[in-house]
């Protein structure tokens, strides 16, 4: 006999609302159902009716941990149509604040990982040292999260220079911190009998279900945006791609902290080779008929915007596919032969923002509706 | 694959050839020819599927295959008239396109065919059949 | 009429139910401090459970309408009965309990497993797949540390030759601790952490894992009903690590010091906080373990553990 387990829409393994419906036999997970659409915002939608420019703020909320990569992304497109070339000094500038960016999501990650085991000591651990990431955000751009700093042809704000050995001071003790952490997350026992082995996704099943971003790197795809297909200044810094072969929740755990040492290092030498300029060039209102693609290695993976002009200074279409989008269907291939126990800490090691994910319709008629979806699946469950 | 490569794999099969940088082509094919342009790609091992995308331009409705060729990225772009958008489905050379097309599907009114599990993803249950909201008709509320 | 109204002021309030609601809710508030100050944080004040458990008393008690009503209503007022019963069980303040009887281990061992039980039928009760999940889980985890548990409290009745708590604690006033015995070592050990899945402690708080099954068995409880498990759970600490205290620390010992005589309770209570300390950093220096995991550890290594010690002694 099965019995079909709902997880979500509202559950605490979820930070945000989506619906899973495992289908478990004892305590193993046969099959899995993925729902999604509980935060549509229809913002793909609305850009169609804003202005470039205005469009800018609306793409940075569409995720408020990563909305520096999305501001980003969606100017290299719209620079791309308009053939807009932006200063060194804001390609720099863009590269720090992504970098940042990666610490402090991978850090957030990385809590909620050890949260979803039951290990709460180093939740709060890793959260403590992401406040000192956010500090520097905060010192940089203005905003602990979202910065406001991106913008059509260059940065807004520029990086003082008083602020550049305090976030070096900063990231030095981070990097000590994280060196500690990958030391603990490989040798604690309780952290490697929750963890390893635990969620595989094969080197295979990653490509055939085109899983991106660390989840993928985890399974040993070597691919990554910034080295790959360089954006901003990742063209001139040396780093390293951090690669695992196992494909476990484990690997997940070592790549997402391998990629904060690198970050951590991205950013040295971006701050090092830090040119001096003028930070942004003035775009035009309007743009001629035109089609870009832009991507770039969000925190979660590739991030790619398409976006059509229409000779307007409105664009004709913009279409966002944010790295969870892209990463659903690795859960179908991890889900297999787990057990219950390990439903949360599989559902987290993609690191799923399923607000990014859930940005694409229209919310108007019937707002409530969706609700009764669920109170009627509770009704199903209560029969049980 | 490099855009070169990539332009000459595809030789006869694709029109309208742009390449920007060395790292974007973007081209159209007829939904003919489209399939041969898979299978081509599928032996060459490219096997990621960036995602789909549907504009509604109007008169027709394109939908775009972004395939990366890694490092380059193919954006392919197949035209479909309005009144019958009907393409058939990538997902048995690429499996990885699934959701992207539930969403073209929903969102566009694009019919898929031979898809293996055309529910809807994003939009509720109790959506009314035949509203597409990334069509232009639908005027934002 | 003495003989009733000592009956009365023993169970409710010396060493029953006042009592043991006040040092339980202030110990678990305790153990939240520190776990607090552990992880970097500020922490909740000490008295935090208290406020807590009024709230709690205050707020509105909602039966679900699939649960079976009497069993999930019953089942805290059940549990509470069973570990204040401990608690007059055995020594407290003096050698002497509140209530005497012989082989009073064996009712102790008895009533230490109605909380679990009683937390399985709530659970089952309540009709929620996440309460029968968690409820599931609690039986195959009682099956796991039970045996360990009661054969490491075995060890010590083979080693002192008396099944009641009074009869351990007079034998160790006058040989001294037994956890100053090397052959108890690995019973002790033991037995500390079957104590820490008995009270569902990191890295075995599987039934009620809540990232897993939101609050497994009390996922339905609110209110009123809520508190009194709450109730249950500080209470059942105490007891918990008040019998082991009992066991191998000695138990309650008066002390004289300058002429003043500190009653025996205030030793025991800082036993007991000793062994709190323990369990604290215990469960904040650890991830929760699956459960076949846990079920494997108490049967392969607690075993071990206790079966060293019971040859030992016994040989």
């Amino acid at each position: 006999m099965t019995v079909i387990v709902p997880v979500g829409p509202q559950h605490p393994a979820l930070k945000e609302p989506e619906n899973f419906r495992f289908e478990i036999r004892g305590e193993e997970v046969v099959d899995v159902d993925i729902r999604m659409g509980y935060v549509h915002r229809g913002i793909e939608r609305a850009m169609q009716d804003r202005t470039y420019l205005h469009n800018v703020y609306l793409s940075e909320r569409i995720c408020g941990i990563c909305n520096v990569v999305h501001t980003n992304t969606y100017c290299q497109a719209v620079e791309a149509i308009a053939g807009i070339e932006i200063p060194d000094r804001a390609r720099y500038i863009r590269t720090i604040l992504l970098e940042l960016e990666r610490i402090h999501s991978h850090l957030l990650w990385a809590g909620v990982a050890a949260h979803e085991i039951g290990f709460d000591t180093l939740f709060m651990y890793f959260w403590r040292d992401r406040e000192h990431v956010l500090d520097i955000r905060e010192a940089v751009s203005g905003g602990r999260q979202l910065s406001a700093t991106n913008t059509v042809g260059g940065v807004r704000r520029d990086i003082k220079l008083e602020h550049i050995p305090r976030m070096l001071d900063v990231l030095k003790r981070l990097e000590r911190e994280t060196r500690r952490y990958l030391e603990i997350c490989s040798s604690d026992p309780t952290i490697l009998s929750r963890c390893e082995g635990v969620g595989v996704l094969t080197k295979q099943d990653a490509l055939e279900v085109c899983a991106v971003g660390p989840t993928a790197r985890a399974a040993g795809v070597d691919w990554d945006v910034r080295r790959d297909d360089p954006y901003a200044a990742y063209g001139d810094l040396d780093f390293r791609v951090v690669i695992e072969r196992t494909g476990d929740v484990l690997a997940q755990i070592l790549v997402r902290l391998g990629e904060v040492i690198q970050s951590i290092e991205i950013v040295r030498q971006a701050a090092d080779r830090l040119p001096s300029g003028p930070i942004r060039v003035d775009p035009p209102t309007r743009i001629e008929p035109n089609e870009a693609v832009a991507r770039s290695e969000a925190p979660r993976g590739e991030l790619l915007y398409y976006v059509v002009s229409n000779g307007t200074d409105k664009p004709e279409r913009v279409r966002v596919r944010t790295p969870t989008y892209g990463n659903v269907l690795t859960w179908k291939r991890m889900f297999k032969g787990c057990t219950v126990a390990e439903i949360p800490i599989v559902l987290a090691s993609i690191d799923p923002c399923m607000a990014c994910t859930d940005r694409v319709t229209l919310v108007d008629v019937e707002r409530g509706r969706s609700r009764v979806v669920s109170l009627e699946e509770l009704r199903r469950w209560k029969k049980w | 694959m490099k855009a070169s490569e990539v332009i000459q794999l595809l030789e006869g099969l694709i029109e309208e050839v742009k390449t920007v940088g060395n790292r974007r082509v973007f081209a159209t094919a007829s939904k003919e020819r489209f399939r041969e342009v898979l299978q081509r790609l599928r032996e060459k091992e490219v096997r990621h599927v960036s995602t789909i995308s549907g504009v509604d331009r109007g008169s027709h409705i394109s939908v775009v295959y972004h395939f990366d060729c890694r490092p380059c990225l193919l954006n392919l772009r197949v035209d479909l008239p309005k009144d019958n958008p009907e393409i058939r489905t990538i997902t048995d050379l690429f499996p990885g396109a699934e959701i992207y097309e539930r969403d073209l599907m929903e969102m566009l009114g694009v019919k898929v065919s031979e898809h293996p599990d055309p529910r809807r993803f994003f939009l509720p249950d109790d959506w009314p059949e035949g509203v597409y909201p990334l069509r232009k008709e639908v005027k934002q509320p | 009429m003495v003989g009733v109204a000592e009956f009365l002021f023993s169970t409710l309030i010396f060493p029953g139910l006042l009592f043991a609601a006040a040092v339980g809710l202030l110990y678990i508030g305790i153990d939240r401090k520190i776990t607090g100050r552990l992880q970097h944080r500020v922490g909740p004040p000490i008295w935090q459970e208290f406020l807590d458990f009024g709230k709690l008393l205050t707020k509105e008690d909602i039966t679900p309408a699939a649960a079976q009503g009497a069993i999930f209503d019953f089942a805290p007022v059940v549990a509470l009965g069973a570990v204040v019963t401990v608690l007059l069980l055995f020594p407290v303040n003096s050698v002497q309990p509140a209530l005497q009887s012989v082989a009073d281990l064996i009712v102790i061992i008895y009533l230490l497993n109605i909380p679990a039980i009683s937390m399985m039928l709530g659970g089952y009760a309540s009709g929620t797949p996440f309460g029968a999940v968690g409820a599931w889980r609690y039986v195959v985890q009682l099956f796991s540390y039970e045996l360990v548990f009661v054969l490491a409290i075995l060890s010590v009745v083979a080693r002192v030759g008396s099944l009641s708590v009074s009869g351990v604690v007079g034998y160790q006033l006058a040989n001294g601790w037994l956890l100053f015995d090397p052959r108890l070592w690995p019973a002790f050990i033991a037995v500390v952490i079957a104590a820490q899945a008995k009270l569902l402690r990191v890295p075995f708080d599987i039934p009620e894992a809540h990232t897993e099954i939101v609050h497994g068995p009390l996922t339905e409880y609110s209110g009123p009903k809520l508190a009194v498990w709450r109730l249950v759970y500080c209470v059942e600490t105490l007891a918990v690590l008040g019998l082991l205290v009992n066991l191998f620390l000695g138990g309650p010992v008066s002390h004289t010091i300058a002429g003043v005589t500190i009653p025996g309770v205030v030793d025991f209570l800082v036993k007991v906080f000793a062994l709190l300390l323990v369990t604290t950093v215990m469960r904040n220096v650890m991830a929760r373990l699956r459960i076949d995991r846990a079920l494997r550890f108490f049967w392969t290594y607690g075993l071990l553990l206790v079966a060293v010690s019971l040859v030992l002694v016994v040989v």
